[in-house]
């Protein structure tokens, strides 16, 4: 087994998507090369402490690239995206476990936020796997919708494009005709994917969802960003890594 | 073991490399191997054990600082026994020192664990007795900010095994000379200075701690000048070996730690952002070696005074 690297990747690309979202392409062939949808890689963020987690949004293999969507939220997220074109950080990536979408002909991606990212990564890559992919988004607003895409059924909290509510108002919208083969993927607001995975229970989909917790190391050693699931010991649940043994799970294993 | 300048010892323990990984930021060392071959490492300290596994603390358990940042993992473990059956071995076998940190509720806790751990010295150079952790509500800290507790702990472990024991003290008292004396009258092979400093984060908008534990424990490179200052202290009043422990992020505050009178340290917090920093810390300390054609171990308490 070759032994995983810390990265120094070097900024090649980046673009405003809104006020305060931007989407930026870094150089890193391993990365590139490897990543698979729902694993995010970390990054150095200019003066802060620890690194930052990403959702890998996309990769272009031929040119050695991966591309994540920055947030602006805080002072991290902040200094990423003031990066300018050829800055270089450390990176370790790419972490975590991805979605499994193997045993399933038809799937369902749905969230919101910067969960548009990793759904855009898993997007790209089930279309070239010649699977037969809807997809679902839900913004507070229009000026919030990033990344959409004619064919995406879209969903508005105040209606003012797409459909009005929330992804729950869209995923409605779609005929479900073999759910044995059909899968839901969500990657959004907690509130969101427990909405989500509520739904697709109800209609006895699968269903994973991408979750998300303050985090410290990423590769699994320190513990800090643990996630709920069931479990058969006395309390019922445990705390399991969110970087390491996540970021994605089976919604139904998870402690809502 | 091969002859190197990078050779140290704790008491009777042979280490290869002063550099061990600090207890809580390393888990067993299994992730860590995916990054780099751990037999360079002087040890590895497991995670804090506990008889029954530890869920560990809910909510946010992490909050960032400025050169630093508060835990409050709260000893999640999968227990004692669970460890023995599925972690010890591949620890033995990873090629740094095993060294297995110890926490408890109570005296009894600690009594049980040295005896469930001894029948498996063969696997073990050291148990690092956590009376320190400040993330849980008894034990641990409790117990490391009594001296009179420290002493008596000690001495009753001490009777249980033949084994290393190294006391991991908390720097949340007064006087660490005492907390530090008292582990040495207990019978003590060796201190490890210090454990994270109690802190607290607020989040403005909401008026609440980030922790949602409150409180937790600061550690990373804003803690080392305390830790410098507790190693320097002690060094004077013990004649049981420290291992150094606070911050430590380059082969320049390893020898930092060693010339205040650390025979080897422990690396943390530095490694949750670079994993294998000890790669580069080695090499460094190699070159540093052959630099001044000097052997690591001639630092050790070689502080001058003013």
């Amino acid at each position: 087994m070759d032994l995983k690297k810390e990265y120094r990747i070097k900024l090649v690309s980046k673009e405003f998507l809104n006020s305060d979202t931007c989407y930026l392409g870094f150089e890193c062939p391993d990365i590139a090369n490897t990543a698979v949808p729902g694993q995010f890689v970390n990054i150095s963020a200019g003066t802060v402490f620890l690194k930052r987690p990403f959702g890998i949004a996309s990769t272009d293999k031929e040119k050695g690239i991966f591309y994540i969507g920055v947030k602006v939220v805080g002072k991290g997220t902040s200094e990423i995206s003031l990066f300018g074109i050829g800055t270089e950080v450390d990176c370790l990536g790419p972490l975590g476990n991805g979605f499994d979408f193997e045993d399933y002909d038809n799937v369902i991606l749905t969230g919101g936020g910067t969960g548009v990212f990793p759904i855009n990564f898993a997007y790209e890559t089930l279309t070239a796997a010649g699977k037969n992919v809807t997809v679902c988004e839900g913004f507070r607003n229009a000026s919030q919708v990033i990344l959409n895409k004619p064919s995406y059924i879209l969903t508005t909290d105040c209606g003012d494009c797409g459909i009005k509510g929330t992804v729950i108002a869209g995923l409605d919208t779609i005929d479900i005709t073999d759910p044995s083969k059909t899968i839901v993927c969500c990657v959004g607001p907690i509130p969101m994917m427990k909405a989500v995975n509520a739904w697709a229970s109800g209609k006895e989909l699968k269903c994973l969802v991408s979750m998300e917790q303050r985090m410290a190391c990423g590769a699994g050693i320190c513990l800090c960003c643990t996630v709920k699931v069931k479990d058969d010991g006395p309390d019922g649940y445990k705390n399991v890594r969110c970087c390491k043994d996540g970021p994605v799970f089976d919604g139904k294993e998870v402690v809502w | 073991m091969v002859s190197s300048p990078l050779n140290v010892n704790v008491g009777n323990v042979s280490l290869k490399s002063p550099l061990i990984l600090a207890s809580g930021t390393c888990n067993f060392g299994r992730e860590l191997a995916e990054y780099y071959d751990l037999s360079i490492l002087g040890g590895i300290s497991s995670k804090g054990l506990t008889i029954k596994p530890r869920a560990g603390n809910p909510g946010v358990r992490v909050a960032e600082c400025d050169s630093g940042m508060l835990n409050s993992v709260g000893l999640q473990n999968p227990g004692v026994h669970y460890f023995i059956e599925n972690d010890l071995d591949f620890m033995k076998q990873s090629g740094a020192g095993v060294i297995v940190n110890v926490a408890g509720h109570s005296f009894e806790d600690y009594i049980d664990m040295v005896t469930t751990l001894d029948p498996h010295k063969d696997k073990i150079d050291a148990l690092e007795i956590n009376l320190s952790c400040p993330n849980v509500k008894a034990g641990c800290m409790t117990i490391g900010s009594d001296p009179e507790a420290i002493k008596a702990i000690t001495a009753k472990l001490r009777n249980l095994t033949d084994l290393p024991l190294w006391i991991k003290l908390t720097p949340n008292v007064t006087d660490i000379k005492a907390t530090a004396l008292a582990a040495q009258e207990g019978g003590a092979d060796a201190v490890v200075l210090i454990n994270t400093l109690m802190g607290m984060r607020i989040d403005i908008r909401t008026r609440r701690p980030v922790l949602t534990n409150n409180t937790g424990g600061y550690s990373g490179p804003a803690v080392k000048p305390v830790a410098i200052r507790m190693v320097a202290e002690c060094s004077q009043v013990l004649d049981i070996p420290i291992v150094g422990c606070g911050g430590i992020s380059d082969y320049k505050d390893v020898i930092e730690f060693m010339i205040a009178g650390a025979s080897a340290v422990e690396i943390g917090t530095a490694c949750l952002i670079h994993p294998a920093l000890p790669v580069k810390i080695t090499e460094d300390l190699d070159k540093y070696c052959s630099d001044n054609n000097i052997e690591l171990k001639e630092l050790t308490g070689t502080l001058q005074r003013w």
